[in-house]
């Protein structure tokens, strides 16, 4: 789930796979701004067929939180 | 002309006035209605009673639709989705954000949602949220600015979301609303052309800046901290930038701006505050009714978009 979520990211948001850790900052360490974001999220979204209202995306600050939500959410 | 957007908003030509803040105030946006163009109240950072008066004087003034644009960073953005439902107010652009959280309560009081977006993935989003069209806004437009342009930004939108797209950010005259009509859209929102309308209570100083503005002097502050801001350059933003160069932080540079907009549009003091105005201000020469802009742009359009005008210059 990590590795796939690193590659994600990554992909995302045009930077290295290396580069995303589980504690990596969207904003801070990835560089992602608000519109990032939403293409992250849509992504997010459609890998794995759930829903996130944007309440939700303001909570997510790094990849290790969006783990967290995922499962939350039954998915891991 | 009847477009998805005339036939959804009500309204006589595909044109809307941006919601600027400070700017679009009852008198404008009831003039631009009565022409038979949308008006906007620029929400901005304004109380919720405040944005409740605007709206109740939009409408002694004209029985036309006028709709409020709701800035969703402004502390009162809550309460001011709130007055909207109260007031009756049947259109709603958003601006700086995503609206999800009061799309619900919008749509069961019969509220048109557009949100101005500025990329593909957030006009999808709010499709899939209800919203009933959006506003694909280019860097070339003044103040909150994103990185991609109208010429860019709306194909790629209009190609992406099923709902009607409404192209703004330089366009200033029929011509820019015809290119952005060939682009897709089907509505153009303009910002720039309308502070200098005779309704406009913007200060004299700000309408003569814009009015004797040349194409080089739009100026972009705010890159080094992700908040670009697009106005006409003078003394602020040339101190702006030279600080921003040197690596001032956020704060110190939020020191510089702060009222700023108020003090240039209110009191006039296009020197040291800020004059925002779009890429276009350098091809808007003239001050006229809000009647006579739309009269004019419509007509202009028109002749081009039915006309082998483009055809001038020969390709065979």
């Amino acid at each position: 789930m990590l590795e796939k979520m690193k590659e994600l990211v990554a992909n995302q948001l045009g930077v290295e796979t290396d580069e995303v850790t589980e504690n990596s900052s969207f904003q801070n360490d990835l560089g992602a701004d608000s519109l990032d974001l939403f293409e992250l999220v849509m992504a997010l979204e459609e890998e794995y067929s759930v829903e996130i209202p944007s309440e939700d995306l303001e909570e997510m600050k790094t990849v290790g939180d969006v783990l967290i939500y995922l499962k939350e959410k039954g998915i891991e | 002309m009847k477009t998805r957007i005339t036939e959804l908003l009500g309204i006589k030509y595909p044109v809307i006035q941006g919601g600027m803040a400070w700017v679009a105030e009852a008198n404008l946006a009831a003039a631009v209605s009565e022409a038979g163009a949308l008006g906007l109240i620029g929400g901005a950072n304004a109380p919720a009673e405040v944005v409740r008066n605007e709206i109740r004087r939009a409408k002694l003034r004209t029985d036309k639709p006028v709709g409020v644009n709701v800035m969703l960073l402004s502390p009162h953005a809550d309460e001011v989705s709130d007055v909207i439902v109260e007031e009756g107010v049947k259109i709603v652009t958003t601006g700086a954000g995503n609206p999800e959280k009061y799309m619900n309560k919008w749509k069961r009081a019969g509220v048109k949602v557009i949100p101005v977006v500025a990329s593909v993935a957030l006009a999808k989003r709010m499709e899939r949220y209800g919203a009933d069209a959006v506003v694909a806004e280019g860097m070339e437009s003044g103040g909150h600015i994103g990185e991609q342009t109208t010429m860019t930004l709306v194909p790629q939108i209009v190609d992406a979301v099923e709902i009607p797209v409404i192209a703004a950010g330089g366009i200033g005259d029929g011509r820019g609303f015809a290119a952005a009509f060939m682009l897709g859209a089907e509505a153009v929102q303009m910002g720039t052309r309308f502070v200098v309308a005779k309704e406009s209570i913007c200060h004299e100083n700000y309408k003569q800046r814009i009015l004797n503005a040349k194409d080089i002097d739009s100026a972009v502050t705010g890159r080094s901290h992700g908040h670009p801001i697009r106005s006409l350059r003078n003394q602020m933003t040339k101190e702006y930038r030279k600080k921003e160069e040197a690596g001032a932080s956020f704060e110190e540079l939020e020191l510089l701006t702060l009222g700023s907009l108020r003090n240039a549009v209110v009191d006039g003091d296009v020197k040291n505050g800020t004059v925002m105005a779009g890429q276009i201000a350098g091809l808007i020469k003239k001050e006229q009714t809000c009647n006579e802009i739309i009269e004019e742009i419509m007509s202009e359009a028109n002749r081009l978009l039915k006309t082998d005008y483009w055809k001038g210059s020969s390709y065979e």
